[in-house]
């Protein structure tokens, strides 16, 4: 949870500073720092208006090597399911900078397109050219390299996905982010080890409580025959279902997320 | 009198190049304009100058019963098309103030994000299935019941649906 922070508190601070085209006057970039210059003007626009990538358009006229243009421009035809436009122009920005996009474009095949290969093609040679750290997903929701292995298992590779999330928390001092352990949980419930599924649920519980998570504990019980906990867990789950604890994402929709009507028709099994 | 020519002739080309530019984008990107060949002239808009986009609200697609219910409904009408093709349909259209669906358009890509022309078997069958869908929750913004964009993103492995977006 730590780590979200700070990582927050960097995507802000990194988003100011690349904001800043006086870095580009003083590396002697004049051509970027006036594309720079003329692109801010974009802020005042929302990112649909045909405002918003005139002005953009002119700040590539200026520089057509200024990638954060063709970025900025590609995120409209993202947001409204235009594939081909975006693939176009986000390709643009990736030839130009791929240190700055290239794992953006993989979330981004992940999250809106669930292109699977695309996004592990993306990520795993975004982690061949950053070397380090290959950070958090435009969102913040998940660390890359988990978002790789969501993408593992959507393709059958679980085994993979489980050693790169536990890889992960092993060297990130178990980091739970927002639904690391739940992820771990649900692939170690679908294998069937329930016991090592509710470790991950129950940790899930302590740092991000959610209904989802709540449904997989009460799985996890009736499983193991503890039938007293499971139906407590399900109703829990209703609960905090209806109480608006549950995943969720305004573009797209979370791997492994469970829906009210699922959680209600297992509480019909219970009742 | 030649002089006067020019000027119109300057002038003219003037504002054509202005107009080139101001129409280079519509109004907003992924705007839809009606059009009377493929369009229900029954279905209109409360507010054509400001139709949102779905997330624009923050809550994301709306309908009855949650994604689930979309993804049961469509997965239970569509009959799989014998075919080596893949790749995603996108269909996109309006939800307007009253919950109703119209103007409708598709786009398609291969797996490689290269346009492509799924069979009509699939095509139709999505197109027809997506217009009879009728649980779209109504957006509001302060109390307004608004109209607001909406696509389906269908992930198709050799004529079968494999997944639906959002």
């Amino acid at each position: 949870m730590k780590k979200i922070i700070l990582y927050l508190f960097l995507i802000t601070f990194f988003k100011a500073a690349s904001q800043n085209c006086n870095a580009y006057k003083w590396e002697g970039n004049l051509k970027k720092y006036e594309a720079c210059k003329k692109a801010k003007e974009s802020e005042y626009y929302y990112q649909f208006n045909h405002k918003y990538h005139e002005v953009l358009d002119e700040a590539i006229a200026i520089d057509p090597t200024y990638d954060d243009a063709y970025w900025a421009k590609s995120i409209a035809y993202l947001k409204s399911g235009d594939f081909l436009s975006w693939k176009k122009i986000i390709d643009k920005a990736v030839d130009l900078n791929p240190k700055k996009h290239l794992g953006y474009r993989g979330w981004c095949r992940y999250q809106f397109f669930r292109d699977y290969k695309g996004a592990i093609k993306d990520i795993e040679e975004f982690q061949k050219i950053i070397k380090g750290d290959v950070g958090y997903c435009q969102n913040g929701d998940y660390h890359l390299l988990i978002a790789k292995a969501i993408c593992y298992k959507a393709i059958g590779e679980k085994e993979k996905a489980i050693q790169i999330i536990e890889t992960y928390l092993e060297k990130n001092d178990n980091e739970s982010d927002l639904f690391n352990f739940y992820h771990l949980g649900v692939l170690y419930f679908e294998k069937g080890n329930y016991k090592k599924a509710l470790k991950h649920f129950q940790k899930q519980e302590v740092e991000n409580n959610l209904a989802e998570n709540q449904y997989y504990i009460s799985l996890c019980y009736k499983a193991l025959k503890d039938f007293d906990a499971y139906k407590k867990r399900i109703e829990d789950s209703e609960k905090m279902y209806k109480e608006g604890y549950f995943m969720r994402d305004p573009y797209s929709y979370h791997y492994d997320k469970v829906y009210l009507s699922q959680i209600e028709k297992e509480l019909k099994k219970v009742n | 009198m030649k002089k006067i020519l020019l000027m119109i002739l300057l002038l003219t080309f003037y504002f054509c190049k202005k107009e080139e530019k101001v129409n280079k984008y519509p109004n907003s990107i992924g705007d839809i304009t009606f059009n009377a060949e493929k369009d229900d002239s029954n279905f209109v808009l409360c507010n054509k100058n400001n139709v949102y986009q779905y997330f624009n609200d923050g809550r994301g697609l709306g309908y009855e019963g949650e994604k689930l219910a979309l993804v049961t409904t469509i997965k239970e009408k569509y009959k799989p098309v014998k075919t080596t093709q893949s790749g995603l349909i996108r269909i996109r259209f309006i939800v307007n103030c009253k919950g109703e669906t119209g103007m409708f358009r598709v786009i398609q890509m291969n797996d490689s994000y290269e346009a492509f022309s799924f069979d009509k078997k699939i095509i139709n069958q999505l197109l027809k299935i997506t217009k009879e869908l009728s649980g779209w929750m109504i957006k509001q913004r302060k109390d307004v019941a608004l109209d607001y964009y909406q696509y389906l993103i269908f992930k198709i492995k050799e004529g079968k649906i494999v997944e639906i977006l959002p």
